[in-house]
């Protein structure tokens, strides 16, 4: 029993507000220093899921997981695209570096496909990398959803709205992330493994779209205003 | 003596042949595709006489001959089902084609029986006894019933094989016994010399033998001496072998119509499993299986069944044909089904590791994977993603049937213009005014050789929510957005 007791806790697991363990479950960096630094030098957990909460696209959502496709595609396993809102767009992510013949998108008709889709991806042994956009979902459904990625052992990034942060679920991580003043996406850790959650920090990502830091106060005159009346 | 028949080879054992005769091979299919209980009768093709009967129908006093109207009379409640000659053709050869994997030299003898060479298996197999046994296994597996027999002549076979008391033995001396203790009806010479030899009072084949060749051919018919000459061996008879077909067809016909998927797959495990054992034994997979599913009043529907990559195990198989079911209910009762094969590819030898460093592991995963997905959710709901080449945005890229993928290439991604993430399945008004604008114009004209114009001015702006866009303006002065920056 106390064996049982003390792995658990090793693990870190069990939460313990007084001590901060280094937990021991496995993960995959995610490419930005500042961030590992936050998720005590981890990254994204692999066996379990995390949660990206948003209310917009284009913040920079799809360059936080960019060095993991990166990694994840180079080593020849498949990621899978799952209800995107919009189409990724093939010649931005050759460009990046990755390999599209590795990169499988999946659109569902209805939820009942959508799970059965999600769970089968995440129990093999194929894929390291789920990004799902879910829309709704039940929180037995999450649970369920949790239990294959234990299963399978991959990353599952379920992209959902800012809505659903007060809304408790079993992901291992979940972050919430908001633009920032100068391209930079910034990240408030709602839940995470070993630890207190209220971490924040921010990502610079203006080279997302060629904007260096320094000139990101230019202006480029467009004809707008006048256009528009 | 003029002619001679097969007898000893030189330097090998005499040419023995196997004879399968199937006394109620159509009563057999029907009754293996269903769990059908209750009396089953097959009717001849005018729906007039009884032609064979199963064991719950003859108990109740059904016998073949009988007309069926009598049958009806006997058991009311009789299960008819119409013998149909193209159907028994195909069924033989069914039978032939499992017979093909135990013996290299078959021929068909229509309408119900079968030949095989089996002289020169004994080696292959340890003797006659070894070869007798396969056969009686293979047909119990079948849940087949035929009578076996054995004779140094194709027509001593059959002939032996019809009275049901078919020998292992491959003594000459023996089967010439057997056979000339048969009575002369069932010689089957035609009636008019039957009555004839009869009225000369011979009434069993080995009478018969004892005449002198030149008094039959003379008194009776030379075509007589023939088939006498036959049986005994000492005419040559020779049957040129069959030649299996490179497709893999098998059917069930259901008695009782089937209204739920579920009833199918009673039938479709068992077809399955021969279509692994077909399968195994060519060496080969395949990747397509064709489903047709036979209604009373409607027409076929047919299903296509496809894996990604080259299978032949009928579990995956039947678990892609279950979820094609699932999303397709069935349009209407089901009265038979046919599952056919066509394409075959060669099977790879199963290696440690293939030319792209991938374990076949992996390999397998990865087809059943998506074989998987794409049986549930249809085949146009995976793509694969590809730049194209072509400056207009929305032809830049193509998305395409996902396939394995091949060697990496190096593409010159570097040369690629940056781009957005995103891009939006169409350009989208803009409403908001940007608060800051980053970088443009870029202009992308082009399209004038397709029809699909395109002249746009493109910028990348932030949009009051603080999201990165990238936004155009046409030749008409409005503003879209194309893509974000995500």
């Amino acid at each position: 029993m106390s064996e049982l007791l003390s792995s658990l806790l090793q693990d870190a697991r069990i939460w313990q507000g007084h001590k901060h363990r280094k937990t021991t479950q496995p993960a995959e960096s995610t490419g930005y220093q500042v961030l590992d630094n936050q998720l005590g030098g981890l990254g994204w957990p692999r066996g379990a899921l995390s949660e990206c909460l948003l209310d917009t696209c284009g913040i920079g959502e799809l360059h936080l997981v960019l060095p993991l496709m990166q990694r994840i595609s180079a080593a020849g396993k498949t990621i899978f695209w799952l209800n995107p809102p919009h189409t990724p767009y093939a010649p931005a992510l050759a460009r990046e570096g990755v390999d599209l013949d590795h990169l499988v998108m999946i659109n569902t008709r209805d939820q009942g496909d959508f799970l059965w889709t999600m769970e089968n991806c995440l129990r093999s042994p194929v894929t390291g990398l789920v990004l799902a956009w879910p829309g709704k979902l039940a929180s037995r459904d999450v649970r369920r959803l949790q239990l294959a990625s234990e299963a399978g052992g991959n990353v599952c990034v379920l992209f959902r709205s800012c809505r659903f942060s007060d809304q408790n679920s079993p992901a291992a991580l979940r972050l919430e992330l908001a633009p920032g003043e100068h391209q930079e996406l910034k990240v408030n850790i709602i839940k995470r493994r070993g630890s207190w959650p209220g971490q924040r920090c921010s990502i610079a990502l203006g080279h997302r779209a060629n904007i260096a830091v320094q000139d990101s106060s230019r202006v480029v005159q467009g004809p707008w205003p006048e256009a528009r009346g | 003596m003029s002619f001679r028949g097969p007898g000893p080879r030189p330097g090998g054992s005499p040419v023995l042949w196997l004879y399968l005769h199937f006394p109620h091979l159509l009563l057999d299919h029907v009754r293996r595709s269903q769990d059908a209980t209750g009396a089953l009768a097959i009717v001849d093709g005018a729906g007039q006489g009884v032609v064979q009967a199963c064991p719950t129908a003859r108990d109740l006093g059904v016998t073949p001959g009988m007309r069926l109207k009598t049958a009806l009379g006997l058991a009311p409640d009789l299960n008819i089902m119409r013998a149909d000659a193209k159907q028994e053709a195909w069924l033989l050869e069914d039978q032939a084609r499992w017979l093909y994997h135990y013996a290299a030299h078959i021929t068909l003898a229509p309408p119900d029986g079968l030949w095989a060479e089996v002289s020169s298996l004994q080696k292959l197999y340890g003797g006659l006894p070894a070869i007798w046994q396969t056969v009686e296994q293979a047909l119990t597996e079948r849940q087949l019933t035929a009578w076996v027999a054995i004779g140094h002549t194709p027509l001593a076979a059959r002939l032996l094989a019809h009275t049901g008391k078919g020998e292992c033995t491959a003594d000459k001396g023996h089967i010439l016994t057997a056979l000339g203790n048969l009575p002369l009806q069932a010689a089957g010479f035609d009636k008019k010399s039957c009555t004839r030899l009869q009225r000369l009072g011979l009434n069993t084949l080995g009478e018969v033998f004892a005449l002198p060749a030149p008094e039959l051919a003379r008194r009776l018919s030379p075509e007589l001496l023939a088939i006498i000459q036959k049986i005994q061996g000492t005419r040559a008879d020779p049957k040129a072998p069959w030649r299996p077909p490179h497709t893999f067809r098998q059917r069930a016909d259901f008695i009782q119509e089937v209204e739920h998927a579920q009833g199918l797959l009673f039938s479709l495990q068992r077809i399955l499993a021969e279509l692994e054992e077909d399968l195994c034994w060519r060496q080969q997979d395949t990747d397509t299986l064709l489903l047709v599913l036979q209604h009373r009043h409607e027409e076929p529907t047919r299903l296509r069944i496809r894996t990604t990559g080259p299978e032949h195990r009928a579990g995956v198989f039947l678990k892609l044909i279950q979820l094609k079911l699932d999303q397709q209910p069935l349009r209407a009762p089901v009265t038979g089904l046919v599952l056919a094969v066509k394409r075959f590819t060669g099977r790879e030898a199963p290696g440690g590791q293939d030319l792209l460093g991938e374990t076949q592991d992996l390999n397998e995963a990865w087809h059943t994977l998506i074989s998987r997905l794409q049986a549930r959710l249809g085949e146009q709901a995976l793509k694969q993603l590809a730049p194209m080449d072509d400056h207009r945005p929305e032809h830049a890229w193509s998305a395409s049937e996902v396939r394995k993928p091949g060697k990496r290439q190096d593409s010159a991604s570097a040369l690629l213009p940056h781009r957005p993430l995103w891009l939006l399945k169409g350009p989208r008004p803009l409403e908001q005014t940007p608060v800051a604008w980053h970088s443009g114009p870029e202009r992308i004209s082009g399209g004038w050789w397709d029809g699909q114009r395109v002249h746009r001015d493109y910028y990348i702006a932030r949009l009051p929510g603080g999201e990165l866009a990238w936004v155009f303006r046409d030749v008409n002065d409005g503003w879209f957005i194309h893509g974000w920056f995500g």
